[in-house]
């Protein structure tokens, strides 16, 4: 696959290409915050960023969207598809982590039976083009759940931060046909790709926060009923924050808006969130997990059990957002280790 | 690949109020579009996510049954907005329909098998449609003995009088209606549903128990049939969860690793044990 340099001053000769051609989304200042949005102006773009505060999972599955309209005449209900999910989509500038993410909600949303359309649509017509991360955040922990700081999995060009350049590898067929267009990218020089992988390195070496997650899994398996689980979620305040930052949680709530004045209205769904007690509450009064215990519960088991279950992977990509999230601090770091302790006590018991 | 969110349009044929206080209806639903109604290819036991487009949709199981061609049924309390809206529809009213979902009752399996179904309150309403497929002339010959435990609150609550009546006249069926307090003029069983199984102990040689109520009264009917000696995998229950998509993607109706909408609604005895209780 081939490989260019991007000179930093031509970021914004990259974009007033693509941007013909793409919806351009890219990391950008929003109130403080970094934030993936759709930009109009290369100057927007912020590419020191250490990680965006909610990941660029909404640009494919927003916190709120469109399922269909409809239109009422009369009695006839009309309904009208949406027509923009062949739109071509271009996200500049992903994490490792979140590019990994893409993977998750993709093979989520197409497994099954049903075929959740309106994601698959976006992200077949979507170009990721990732980003390594020289200086990981110490809440970061890709390299626990199989990631890496380099990784470019489900990228289609991945770029390194060279100093003055971008290293730019085309990584799929989409990312190679994108780079060739691209007929003014530098020829790379020599060191610049042995570079990138000292870079790699040092950012691999810089990870503090490491867990042994083939024990979590085995350990949350066998403890379900164990009262670590009151621990955990004592000083839970049910915020959602962790589920609503997290790139690989899809759950979602679905509603009807009305736009009464002209017999229309379109079905939406919502991000939901099952550290809510509404969330499985039923309409008879009965609730299969009304307290908190089980909603935290139900949260780890569903990232680091039951993911590997259904799907033989994780469903966590190490960004670390519900650990730089969480106002009570109680976070995943400390969560994990509780759940780790189990084990460690039994084998006290059982060599004493 | 087409959005599964989509529904296809149905029109209401027609209403029947189930109960005393006219909280329960039964909806008939002819489709706009005859292709779409013979895909709709469905068994007893199964759901759809129907919908009130304007107000919402929710996930009701199919009270029909597949021998009662040409429409489908659906009985509704009346509850929420979505439920609401469906209880203030006129005849004719448009009404969107996703489906069928879920597993369904195993019907291949039960074939040779003695039924017992235990039913509670409005739940009734997939068992309805297990019994009429099973009673058709067509697949009665398929199936053993069956037995009928329904029981409701009082004698106003109970749904599907038409249906019940006929049944009674049967002598391959046996019917016990029981309610939970005694009242003039009822002159069936009086008490709840597990108690009324302790006291018909049915028999589980070469028999499968289905059973459909709120959750209390499934739990209370297994623990009667096993201590009939009835093994776990001849329990079967179809359970109910809060749902949205009805397709295994919005989340909420996880038990453990599995989902009610695509792995359920119905589980055997066997199968809930190996699941967390968090239904």
């Amino acid at each position: 696959m081939t490989e260019k340099l991007l000179k930093k001053d031509d970021i914004g000769k990259l974009y007033s290409e693509l941007e013909k051609e793409y919806k351009f989304y890219a990391p950008t200042k929003v109130q403080g915050n970094i934030a993936f949005k759709q930009i109009s102006n290369a100057e927007e773009i912020e590419l020191e960023y250490l990680n965006s505060k909610v990941p660029p999972k909404d640009v494919l599955f927003p916190q709120k969207e469109i399922i269909f309209e409809y239109r009422y005449e009369g009695k006839e209900v009309i309904i009208e598809e949406r027509k923009d999910l062949d739109d071509k989509l271009l996200i500049f500038g992903v994490r490792p982590c979140d590019a990994y993410s893409f993977k998750l909600l993709e093979d989520f949303f197409a497994s099954g039976d049903f075929q959740d359309d309106v994601f698959l649509k976006k992200r077949e017509n979507a170009t990721i083009i990732g980003i390594g991360c020289n200086s990981p955040r110490q809440s970061c922990f890709c390299t626990s759940v199989g990631g890496h700081p380099f990784q470019k999995e489900s990228t289609d060009i991945f770029l390194s931060d060279l100093g003055d350049n971008y290293l730019v590898e085309a990584i799929s067929e989409k990312g190679e046909n994108l780079v060739k267009k691209l007929s003014w990218l530098v020829d790379i020089k020599k060191g610049d790709v042995e570079k990138s992988k000292e870079l790699a390195k040092l950012a691999e070496d810089s990870f503090t926060t490491k867990f042994n997650f083939d024990l979590v899994t085995k350990v949350l398996d066998e403890n379900f009923e164990h009262p670590v689980w009151q621990e955990i979620s004592e000083s839970c305040i049910g915020c959602s924050s962790c589920t609503f930052l997290c790139p690989t949680c899809t759950c979602f709530d679905v509603i009807d808006e009305n736009d009464e004045y002209n017999n229309r209205g379109r079905r939406i769904r919502i991000w939901d969130t099952c550290q809510s007690c509404l969330y499985t509450l039923e309409t008879s009064g009965h609730n299969p997990r009304p307290a908190k215990i089980q909603r935290c519960r139900n949260r780890i088991m569903h990232k680091f059990s039951y993911y590997p279950s259904n799907y033989d992977c994780l469903g966590c990509v190490g960004c670390g957002r519900c650990i730089t999230a969480c106002p009570v601090n109680n976070e995943l770091r400390l969560i994990i280790d509780k759940i780790l302790e189990i084990e460690e006590k039994s084998g006290e018991k059982v060599s004493a | 690949m087409p959005n599964p969110y989509i529904p296809v349009l149905t029109k209401v044929k027609s209403m029947v109020s189930e109960n005393e206080v006219n909280d329960i209806k039964t909806f008939e639903l002819e489709f706009v579009n005859e292709e779409e109604y013979k895909a709709f290819d469905y068994i007893p036991g199964q759901f759809a996510e129907i919908s009130i487009i304007g107000k919402g949709e929710c996930p009701i199981g199919i009270a029909s049954s597949p021998t009662e061609e040409g429409t489908i049924k659906f009985t509704i309390k009346k509850m929420g907005t979505v439920t609401s809206g469906f209880h203030n529809c006129d005849i004719g009213d448009t009404i969107g329909v996703r489906g069928p979902l879920g597993n369904g009752w195993p019907m291949e399996e039960l074939k040779g098998k003695n039924i017992v179904v235990i039913g509670g309150g409005f739940a009734f309403s997939t068992l309805r449609s297990l019994v009429l497929y099973v009673l058709d002339d067509k697949h009665r010959k398929d199936y053993g003995d069956i037995t009928v435990i329904y029981g409701n609150r009082n004698s106003g609550e109970v749904l599907y009088r038409d249906v019940l009546e006929e049944w009674e006249k049967r002598d391959d069926i046996d019917v016990v209606l029981t309610i939970d307090r005694e009242e003039e003029g009822w002159a069936r069983k009086v008490g709840f549903v597990a108690a009324v199984v302790k006291e018909v102990a049915p028999s589980s040689e070469n028999a499968v128990a289905v059973v459909c109520g709120p959750p209390i009264m499934i739990k209370t009917a297994q623990d009667e049939l096993e201590k009939l000696n009835w093994k776990d995998e001849q329990i079967l229950n179809s359970l109910e969860m809060r749902m949205k998509c009805g397709i295994g993607k919005c989340g909420r109706c996880n038990i453990g690793e599995k989902f009610v909408c695509i792995d359920g609604p119905v589980f055997s005895l066997a199968e809930l044990k190996r699941m967390p209780k968090e239904y």
